[in-house]
């Protein structure tokens, strides 16, 4: 079927940036966020119908200052970037309240996956991230946050400076040719891809959203994978002419960033902090995989939709139980499956898909990888399987915290999951991480650009 | 025919589990009578079939069938084959498997009744025995590697039973981390027989061998597989975590600790003695683990005071010896001494919660009075050295102490890095208040 673009072209970002500048004038309150979640759920369509529409993977570049591109992968990223949204927030749509802003949040991150140059890269990334900056700049807090967003900008900017002087400016990232990766646009764009993606020693702006900001914000700045598409469009290209000590550096870090945010988490009591960090250590290991080989690559493509849908998953029942039960308290159990029986199963059930238990989707992508990862280097194979370790124990310690042990809440326990149908959003996307976990070759077919 | 045999074995499980989910999300109410009848004749047949298996591979011995069926992962050149290898040792775990999960069923219709995590119980059951199934046949490391966290999963949601409690977590936990760390050594040892056999079927591992025999590689993936198979065996320095496991219902007590899961570790060593008769000095590591186990272990529970922990104590004491056995090179022993003492220590943990009342109301034992047969060796101890000893054990030789200290020296490096990261952050705050400051 022939797909025309045109209007379809601009469909995601006029429909999230149009009602996100009217909100700044317009406050209509709940209406907003019923807004929100529609479009979410419309653009997670309008990319699950062009992704299996093969007549629509094609390159259409204008060349110009805004330039945005459809393909294989920002198609992809686009599909998760809505669809796990609207899984996180479909079912909590009447027990939150959304800002405004996260329209913003919606928008920038939706730019950042369509640029197709760097110029277009990098006014959506400044968009997105100039939000919580504001935020923080009014409450004079979050100094390492403006610190490495400022050395991230600088080098933005450094970068297309460079690419100016090649007159390569507005040519789309993957047409880059070889010679203009010079150690200065190497040292670079390492900086902005690692520091985008909160990976080692670029992590710490982390910190400062973690517990600030609500899941749904942070999860739009990080479910754009700008640091893994920077990657893919700009580094792997020409990854094959590097020195092969920077490629062993970039994995070692990777590696190295996934362990250091699972003992974190591990060392961590703050409930929110300990989801973040264990979300956080699981995507440090996405650039792992498209470093190493293609096998280890579609590994990682898998792995992206897994904690993409399983993470927000994850954040979204968190976050329906913690309004109605604080964490507040100290204590060293919460002991809430007394309270969520169901949702404590789903909860569980998502986190083993994604630490890497048989049968569920992340024993598949960590198959791959760590094969992938040993044909090129096997210390750094065994570096990613003690990663996965920690991680899983990070992830049956924020488990058991939340659900596990006595309930420290006087109240008689009562269950308070939600309904069956409020649930159905979770339960598809069980089904597709189970579906992953036992016919693996049904997905891995599809995701191969 | 046994292709066939071999297939209906392992699919029921899985369609049975798969069955059990359904129920359970599409909240079907489902009487106790109802499952606990079904999922013993399930039980029955599985047993039936798996004999059946039995039969014919002992009449078919010493040879062995090996299966390989479609690809499970395929991308480029990279295949990840369900390969199996079904043969007499094989066929004897999978009978235990059946046939003792089916009298914990039996066991627990009555000793479970009106027990609100019943319907959990019996799905982790099913869950284990599939997982059991899958180790006992897998032919590739990565396939065994399936099975093996099947088991540990099911074994920690279990020691976890009864979750309101925070002692049962606690020791929840503590499995966990133990498996975790002893289940990268499958993960490990597959990577590594990867890079140096290109490929993760140990059947082949011995042949090829004689390729290399100087090779250090080949010695890295037994050290690996030695070490996973550690920590579901609860040998020495994993031994801790399987007396704090006890805190489940004694049935699944019974089954993992006393039973089955624990004995995975030996049956690890016996698919893997062809491997690991061409390393001698492997062997030796293997006794002496085996040895210093069932000696530390022996001491320990004698100093215990509660049925269940002396249980755990003589069966990681069990497990050694049959560590020994094997690195000495008795492999048919060995084997013979798993299968009878799985069903001994099965029978002993399923009387153990009934102690007491046996010694109440059984005429058959006499009232209050334990009486000690048999030689002991403690004579030939001097009274100050028993002395010591007994206080070593009575801390369990502080092995939870030094795996602490191990434990605080490996994030010794990490907590340094945090409290620099935390230093560096409170600093940049101060700077952009600062310069906050300033530009007002």
């Amino acid at each position: 079927m022939k797909v025309s673009f045109g209007f379809f072209e601009f469909f995601p970002l006029l429909s999230t940036f149009i009602p996100a500048f009217l909100s700044i004038f317009y406050d209509s309150g709940r209406k907003w966020q019923d807004y929100v979640i529609a479009i979410l759920g419309i653009t997670f369509l309008f990319f699950t119908y062009i992704f299996f529409t093969e007549d629509f993977n094609t390159v259409h570049s204008v060349h110009s200052l805004f330039d945005i591109r459809y393909n294989k992968i920002s198609i992809f990223i686009a599909l998760l970037y809505s669809g796990s949204l609207f899984v996180g927030l479909f079912p909590l749509r009447s027990s939150i309240s959304l800002s405004s802003s996260f329209l913003f949040y919606i928008a920038g991150g939706l730019g950042i996956i369509l640029a197709n140059n760097l110029p277009t890269f990098f006014f959506f990334w400044t968009f997105q991230r100039f939000i919580p900056m504001k935020k923080f700049l009014k409450e004079g807090r979050g100094g390492t946050y403006f610190f490495q967003h400022l050395m991230t900008l600088l080098c933005f900017l450094g970068l297309m400076i460079y690419a100016h002087s090649e007159d390569l400016f507005i040519t789309p990232m993957t047409d880059y040719p070889a010679s203009f990766f010079k150690w200065p646009v190497l040292l670079l764009s390492f900086i902005i891809i690692y520091q985008s993606h909160g990976i080692f020693p670029f992590h710490s702006w982390v910190h400062d959203m973690v517990g600030t900001i609500p899941w749904y914000e942070f999860s739009a700045i990080f479910l754009c994978r700008s640091g893994v598409l920077l990657f893919v469009q700009l580094l792997l290209p020409t990854l094959k002419y590097d020195p092969d000590f920077f490629k062993i550096l970039l994995l070692s870090l990777s590696i190295f960033s996934s362990v250091y945010w699972s003992l974190r988490g591990i060392l961590e009591s703050h409930l929110n902090k300990k989801t973040t960090y264990f979300y956080i250590a699981q995507a440090s290991l996405l650039l792992t995989g498209m470093q190493a080989d293609f096998t280890a690559a579609r590994g990682s493509y898998l792995h992206m939709l897994v904690i993409s849908i399983a993470g927000t998953g994850i954040f979204s029942i968190l976050n329906y139980v913690q309004n109605s039960y604080s964490f507040k308290r100290k204590s060293q159990f919460y002991g809430l499956s007394l309270y969520f029986p169901k949702l404590s199963t789903l909860f569980c059930l998502f986190g083993l898909c994604v630490i890497g238990v048989p049968l569920g989707a992340s024993f598949v992508v960590e198959d791959l990888v760590i094969t992938g990862l040993l044909e090129y280097h096997q210390y750094l194979g065994l570096g990613h399987i003690l990663a996965t370790c920690l991680n899983g124990i990070l992830f049956f310690l924020l488990f058991s915290q939340i659900f596990l042990g006595p309930t420290p809440f006087g109240d008689a326990p009562v269950n308070k999951d939600m309904k069956l149908l409020q649930m159905v959003p979770y339960l598809m996307a069980l089904i597709i991480l189970l579906l992953i976990g036992i016919i693996p070759g049904l997905f891995l077919e599809k995701i191969s650009w | 025919m046994i292709e066939k045999l071999f297939e209906i074995i392992l699919v029921s499980p899985f369609i049975w589990m798969s069955l059990l989910a359904m129920i359970f999300f599409l909240r079907i109410k489902i009487n106790e009578r109802l499952l606990s009848e079904s999922v013993r004749l399930f039980c029955l047949y599985m047993f039936f079939t798996t004999l059946m298996l039995f039969v014919t591979t002992l009449i078919h011995s010493p040879s062995f069938l090996l299966l390989d069926l479609e690809d499970w992962i395929h991308v480029g050149d990279y295949h990840f084959k369900i390969r199996f290898i079904v043969d007499l040792l094989g066929a004897t775990y999978a009978v235990l498997t059946t046939s003792l999960i089916g009298i914990i069923i039996k066991f627990s219709r009555n000793y479970l009744h009106k027990e609100e995590g019943y319907f959990r119980f019996i799905f982790l059951l099913s869950t284990l025995m599939f997982g059991l199934l899958i180790v006992s046949f897998a032919r590739s490391l990565d396939l065994l590697f399936v099975g093996w966290e099947l088991v540990g999963t099911a074994s920690v949601l279990l020691i976890s039973y009864f979750h309101d409690k925070p002692r049962p977590v606690s020791h929840a936990i503590k499995a966990m981390v133990t498996y975790r760390i002893c289940d990268m050594g499958i993960l490990a040892a597959a990577a590594w027989s990867h890079l140096q056999f290109h490929s993760t079927d140990f059947v082949i591992f011995p042949k090829m061998l004689h390729a290399d025999p100087h090779s250090f590689g080949p010695v890295v993936v037994g050290f690996f597989v030695l070490w996973a198979s550690l920590g579901k065996a609860g040998q020495l320095p994993m031994s801790s975590w399987l007396p704090a496991a006890m805190e489940g219902p004694t049935p699944s007590s019974a089954i993992f600790y006393g039973a089955l899961s624990v004995h995975l570790g030996p049956f690890l060593l016996l698919r893997f003695y062809d491997y690991f008769s061409h390393f001698p000095s492997l062997l030796v590591v293997v006794g002496m683990i085996g040895a210093a186990s069932a000696f530390y272990a022996t001491l320990v529970g004698r100093t215990r005071s509660d049925a269940k922990t002396m249980l755990a104590y003589a069966t990681i004491s069990q497990v050694g010896i049959i560590y020994v056995e094997i690195a000495l090179g008795f492999q048919n022993l060995a084997l013979f001494h798993m299968v009878t003492h799985a069903s001994l220590r099965t029978y002993q943990f399923l009387r153990s919660s009934s102690l007491i009342q046996d010694f109440v109301e059984n005429p058959m034992v006499e009232h209050h009075k334990f009486i000690r047969r048999g030689f002991f060796f403690e004579k030939f101890i001097s009274q100050s050295l028993r002395e010591k000893l007994f206080v070593h054990a009575l801390h369990g030789f502080h092995l939870d102490f030094f795996t602490k200290k191990i434990i605080e020296a490996f994030l010794f490096p990490m907590k340094c890095l945090i409290n620099i990261e935390d230093k560096l952050m409170i600093f940049d705050t101060y700077l952009l208040k600062l310069i906050l400051r300033k530009t007002k």
